[in-house]
């Protein structure tokens, strides 16, 4: 998130001195190395490896249409949640910036605590809430609405898991709208511009880090959801991770569970690197500004 | 003639304790020396919950006279066993799993028994395999609506897939592995002979699964069957016996339909490569014991493996019991030496079905 910062601090440089701040990140370093680097390496070679070297644990990734369908619903309902996340955020996050000190603290709890409560408890009162004699359900019955389907349906799998993301939308974004000078709006303004006007073509494209940030975190944790999809999801909204769960677990595949986290991992590294240069382009053309 | 077999039982039972005080070596099945395993550790993995805190209140006896610290882990996962047993540091001693994996892993994963060391002979016939003793006895039973079929219920797995008789929303197993017995029910619907299963049959037996259509419900845990008979979500539910009986007991208007109830139980075994095997053969033995057998009923209700043990239960439970003559007589098993080299096959056909494919 750093790296989107807008300002960089410029120290004084002095030689000799330069490599301080690398070893301040050693014990993260380390650490990265010790419980991702080391564990991924292991995950890429089992699946290169078991039962015997080869590429035949891909080969049977790509060779069964399951995976494959599978392995697209992921990156749907993941795209979808982000979608969710960022239209209930973006509101959210700037009338944390607009009211006084004591209603933000208010607003600040409000996403902080279920934030401290564990996702699964989340995803079992969902479990409750969008169930068939559910509360929302004889809400939407009393409404005239019968027999809406929530429960073991994608639709409720993207409401439990947008919902338990949110904090991550959130978070980032607060933090980029409040260093926004909201003076930049009011010249707008006083230069003619309706509000909407002001608003994009303003405030939105200075904000626009936020959401990018906010969105690639949601959109990551989301790929790898495991406990939401599998408690309020149907067949239909089964994610990859409960497929690995399957071949590891209860066939003792490690190698293709190993293929499938590798397939996940590059699809994403690729969308990011297609998604890159687009974010790079408007954030400068939102610093031109 | 219940109570001339009990006879029977206890003269056999004095017979081998005799035989016992002669023969030092032969073990009898709840007993255990006095302090034999003092300053010993024996780590017992199991599922948790209720099921687990039984189990160790039925070993409490074992512990107290043998001298033994138990320890307790869980859940069971094969995989992390294998972890173990391939890393040459096996912390599990004795391991309960499900019906299959001790045999589609017997001698890779879990020790081959020796049954000299075991007294299996208050053990429900063909229950001990090869790496296995039977830990409970439960079964998978058809429950329905009575609500919703009043004088009209399903008797059978046949009714429960025809939709067209018996409309309404139907609710699976899906917590992870598929049902041996229930696909083979399947496969009996679609005019096949369960006894003469092949791999392709598989595949007709999960369609049948799969043509009861996109309203079908697969639970995840049992906790959620029960939940859905005691909102009512689903008219006809594939429940375990234990969940069935809490279900009702908590007021679901569901009833059994016990015609072809699938035969279950739950498996100890030994690991390959365990510390100390006689320590773990000792905790088997302890288990297998009337008294313990008992206790393990009356904490959790799935049904005692010792034929000898007579629980005292109240009668919401003891009708979900599963080892009444009547029961054991309705009770159908699952063609093991068909299912043990499946398993992978039928285990992937079924994640692809429940993968929505």
């Amino acid at each position: 998130m750093s790296a989107l910062e807008p300002t960089t601090p410029s120290a004084p440089q002095r030689a000799g001195w330069a490599w301080r701040p690398y070893a301040l990140t050693l014990p993260a370093l380390l650490l990265l190395v010790a419980v991702i680097g080391y564990p991924l390496l292991t995950i890429v070679l089992r699946s290169l490896s078991e039962p015997q070297w080869g590429l035949q644990n891909y080969a049977w990734f790509f060779g069964a249409p399951v995976n494959l369908t599978v392995l697209q619903r992921t990156f749907t309902i993941s795209a979808w949640v982000t979608v969710v996340c960022v239209l209930c955020a973006y509101p959210y996050a700037y009338l944390m910036t607009a009211v006084g000190p004591r209603v933000r603290l208010v607003l600040v709890l409000c996403v902080l605590i279920p934030f401290w409560v564990s996702g699964v408890v989340r995803t079992l009162s969902w479990v409750i809430l969008l169930q068939d004699s559910g509360v929302i359900n004889s809400l939407l019955r009393s409404a005239g609405f019968d027999g809406v389907r929530l429960i073991r349906t994608q639709t409720g799998v993207v409401i439990g898991m947008a919902q338990v993301l949110l904090p991550f939308m959130i978070l980032p974004l607060y933090s980029v709208m409040k260093g926004i000078d909201l003076r930049l709006v009011q010249a707008a303004r006083s230069l003619g511009a309706r509000p909407s006007r002001a608003f994009f073509t303003v405030y939105l494209p200075l904000s626009l880090p936020g959401v990018y940030a906010g969105a690639i975190i949601v959109f990551i944790l989301a790929l790898g959801f495991y406990i939401t999809p599998a408690l309020l999801g149907g067949p239909r909204s089964t994610m990859l991770s409960t497929l690995v769960q399957t071949q590891v677990l209860s066939l003792l595949q490690w190698g293709r569970g190993g293929a499938m986290g590798v397939v996940l991992l590059i699809a994403t590294f690729v969308l990011l690197a297609l998604a890159a240069p687009v974010m790079r382009s408007r954030y400068r053309e939102a610093g031109r500004r | 003639m219940l109570k001339s077999r009990y006879g029977i039982g206890a003269v056999l039972a004095l017979g081998v304790l005799t035989g016992a005080a002669f023969a030092q070596d032969k073990p009898v099945a709840g007993e255990v020396k006095e302090g034999s395993l003092k300053g010993k550790t024996l780590t017992f993995v199991s599922y948790g919950g209720i099921y687990q805190d039984g189990q160790t209140a039925a070993l409490k006896e074992f512990v107290d006279k043998s001298g033994v610290k138990l320890l307790n882990d869980g859940p069971t996962e094969i995989a992390k066993l294998q972890a173990q047993v391939e890393s040459g540091n096996v912390t599990w001693d004795v391991v309960d799993t499900d019906d299959l994996p001790p045999y589609v892993y017997c001698g890779k994963l879990f020790q081959k028994l020796d049954l000299t060391k075991l007294d299996v002979s208050k053990i429900p016939e063909g229950q001990v395999g090869e790496c296995s003793v039977p830990a409970m006895n439960y079964g998978v039973v058809l429950m329905y609506n009575k609500e919703k079929y009043k004088d009209n219920p399903p008797k059978s797995w046949a009714d429960f897939f025809d939709t067209e008789k018996f409309p309404g929303v139907r609710g699976i197993d899906g917590s992870g592995s598929p049902t041996g017995g229930l696909l083979e029910q399947a496969f009996k619907y679609a005019g096949g002979d369960p006894k003469a299963m092949t791999v392709a049959d598989i595949d007709k037996a999960i369609d049948v699964v799969r043509k009861l259509g996109p309203d079908t419900i697969f639970w995840k845990t049992g906790a959620e069957s029960q939940q859905l008979a005691e909102s009512g979500e689903a008219d006809m539910l594939m429940m375990w016996t234990g969940r069935a009986m809490t279900a009702v007991k908590n007021g679901a208007k569901y009833a059994p339909a016990w015609q072809d109830w699938l035969v279950v139980m739950d498996q100890m075994t030994i690991p390959v490569g365990v510390k100390d095997t006689d320590a773990a053969y000792a905790l088997l033995n302890a288990y297998l014991g009337k008294n313990a057998q008992e206790i393990l009923t009356e904490k959790t209700s799935y049904t005692p493996i010792n034929s000898e043990a007579r629980p005292k239960v109240d009668a919401s439970v003891a009708a979900f019991l599963t080892n009444t003559p009547e029961r054991q007589k309705q009770g159908y098993k699952q063609n093991f030496k068909f299912w043990v080299p499946n398993f992978a096959v039928a285990q992937e056909k079924w994640s692809a079905l429940m993968a929505g494919n």
